[in-house]
């Protein structure tokens, strides 16, 4: 059974001004997509195209317009809260900006219990203290610095702190919305290291949503390449990377500069 | 060699802050050859920006350059009198930046915006301006030039943005473009038409190119020369083919290492270890030491000097007596 099941989502922002007639954008326009377990799903295409708001979809922040997706077989329209919450449990995200994505107010402790209290788990103080170690350890942090606040990390070990957050209630679906495009370009490298050896320890299935195309190299099972709200092409990466179908993969991938080409 | 444009000598700039005072750019000098691109590549905060404000005067008041000597045709720019400045900025040295929305004046259409350009700077008649800026924009690229000048900067995508941001600054022929990130907010297919036309264009008006950009794929694109800088200071410059065939230095060498590929799929990236010192972050010796897969004791007690060979500028004591 597919992690992620998409299929013929569509989905149209609407405003309503306060005056005059009310403005429709569709933004994804039939989406067909499939997840496999324990793979890593990398979707790429150009700003705009719509890759955050099918994320936000999957993650139930925005309402589907029409279509369906279904998570592990349940289709999530329609589920009552508490099995959303089951259901969402599973699947958990990483931003792209960790200075934006962890609240400046609250220690290390308090931002990687948030989770568990929610889901009230680890109610035993020193057993959940134990165990937030292990996730520190986990995204090759030390221990110690469970007491000490965001501002005090640079952006790589804020993104390790992201991450630990994101696998406490141990899901089985990572979502990965353009993870190390804020990051320094000397920590993207560990940073993508990092992702690779948890998803594969823990056999997690991953939508990595990222806009450049040697990151998607490194770290997808299958590729999916999304042009204004469409799927153009979903294959496994090295079919897309040496013989793309689409024209626009095509174009995409001659664009992507790269050191060995200039040469 | 070639003939600098300009030249910049151990510059110092130092930002005041609540939390202190933290030196932004710390003793850095480097030459920008006539009729090159130069590409400037470093992380975030490593001063990119800050040393490309200090060379027309734009940095934020809470900046001060501390010391150095920023050289073009024969003067120095950081001791210049304003008026003097003003006469180089723009007609002789013009600078691009990463949001060309944001650059635009948004109530303006782009005709006048250009006009504006051209006639501040030159005596020409209403319609003479409005010509050029027509031959401007089609020389960027943009099609039916002449409708597109009445349009405003919402009317264009962001690519087309930047064009004009580029059209406006080649409109007087500076000796000299500064571009800071100019294709980091556009996509790929954007971004490589951009860097075409910059390449293009200095061919052409044989013009000097200082390109900032974090991203080294970039840099091989377009430079013919690349600076690496690492907190605020240089760590090695060189020939761009030199710089990414043989990399002299350990930080450049982790760089280029560490840098995924979209022609093959590899098991681990071999990354650099640790983070960027911070902003502030006082430091002993060499800035990359604790990083450094090759530190000597040395490293640790004192900064390494640059060592120059033939074109190659390394600061790293294993190119000692090199
Ligand atoms: N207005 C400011 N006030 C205080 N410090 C500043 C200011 N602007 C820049 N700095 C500091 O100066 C240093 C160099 O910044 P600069 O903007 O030149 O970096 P950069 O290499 O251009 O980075 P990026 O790739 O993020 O654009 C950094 O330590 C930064 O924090
Ligand atoms: N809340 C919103 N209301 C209206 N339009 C939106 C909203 N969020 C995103 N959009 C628009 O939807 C399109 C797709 O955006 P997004 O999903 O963020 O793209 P991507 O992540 O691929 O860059 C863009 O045109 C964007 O401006
Ligand atoms: S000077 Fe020492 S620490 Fe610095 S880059 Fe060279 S070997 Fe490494
Ligand atoms: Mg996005
Ligand atoms: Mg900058």
């Amino acid at each position: 059974m597919p992690a992620i099941q998409v299929k013929n989502l569509c989905k149209t922002y609407v405003r309503r001004p306060f005056l005059g007639a009310k403005v429709e954008k569709p933004v994804l326009t039939g989406i067909d997509l499939t997840l496999q377990s324990g793979q890593v799903l990398g979707l790429v295409g150009e700003s705009g195209c719509g890759k955050s708001t099918l994320c936000k979809v999957l993650l139930g922040i925005e309402p589907i317009t029409s279509g369906s997706v279904e998570i592990f077989g349940e289709n999530i329209s329609g589920l009552s809260r508490t099995s959303w919450k089951e259901l969402r449990r599973k699947m958990q995200v990483i931003y792209q900006d960790p200075y934006a994505s962890l609240d400046p107010r609250f220690s290390v402790y308090q931002l990687l219990s948030e989770p568990l209290q929610i889901h009230g788990l680890y109610p035993n103080k020193s057993e959940r203290k134990k165990y937030l170690r292990e996730l520190l350890t986990a995204v090759q942090l030390d221990p110690v610095i469970l007491d000490r606040y965001p501002h005090e990390f640079s952006g790589g070990q804020r993104q390790r702190i992201a991450i630990a957050r994101a696998l406490a209630l141990k899901p089985q679906i990572l979502i990965a919305d353009e993870p190390v495009s804020a990051l320094d370009v000397s920590v993207q490298a560990q940073i993508l290291n990092l992702l690779k050896t948890i998803q594969r320890e823990r056999k997690l299935s991953v939508l990595f949503v990222t806009h450049d195309f040697a990151v998607a190299r490194f770290l997808c099972d299958e590729i999916a390449v999304m042009q204004q709200g469409k799927i153009v092409e979903q294959g496994p990466a090295e079919q897309i990377f040496e013989h793309p179908q689409h024209g626009y993969t095509q174009k995409l991938l001659s664009a992507v500069p790269s050191v060995e080409a200039a040469l | 060699m070639q003939a600098p444009v300009l030249q910049v000598e151990g510059l110092q700039v130092h930002f005041r802050t609540d939390l202190g005072v933290i030196p932004a750019v710390r003793g850095l000098s480097y030459t920008l050859p006539k009729g090159k691109v130069v590409a400037v590549v470093g992380e975030s905060g490593s001063g990119k920006t800050v040393q490309a404000l200090s060379i027309l005067n734009l940095l934020p008041p809470s900046a001060r350059v501390e010391s150095g000597k920023i050289l073009y045709q024969g003067k120095n720019l950081l001791t210049l009198r304003p008026k003097a400045l003003r006469q180089i900025r723009g007609r002789k040295i013009a600078m691009i930046f990463q949001d060309p929305g944001a650059s635009l004046n948004p109530v303006l259409t782009i005709g006048e915006q250009l006009c504006e350009t051209l006639c501040a700077h030159q005596k020409i008649s209403k319609q003479t301006a409005r010509l050029r800026a027509a031959k401007l924009l089609s020389q960027v690229g943009i099609q039916e030039a002449e409708k597109r000048l009445n349009e405003y900067p919402f009317q264009f995508s962001g690519g087309m943005c930047q064009r004009v941001m580029i059209a406006m600054a080649l409109a007087l022929h500076p000796d000299i473009l500064i571009a800071d990130e100019p294709t980091t907010a556009l996509d790929v297919t954007v971004q490589a038409q951009i860097l075409k036309l910059i390449k293009d264009l200095q061919r052409q008006n044989a013009m000097s190119v200082l390109f900032i950009t974090h991203n080294l794929a970039v840099a091989a694109q377009v430079a013919d020369e690349v600076l690496v800088l690492y907190a605020g200071q240089c760590m090695e410059q060189a020939p761009a083919v030199d710089l990414f065939k043989n990399p002299l230095h350990p930080y450049t060498q982790g760089l280029l290492n560490s840098l995924a590929s979209v022609r093959q799929k590899v098991e681990k990236l071999p990354a650099i270890a640790g983070n960027p010192p911070r902003p502030g972050e006082v430091l002993l010796g060499c800035p990359f030491a604790l990083r450094c897969p090759k530190a000597l004791k040395k490293c640790f007690e004192s900064c390494p000097p640059i060592y120059e060979n033939g074109a190659r500028r390394t600061r790293c004591f294993l190119q000692e007596g090199k």
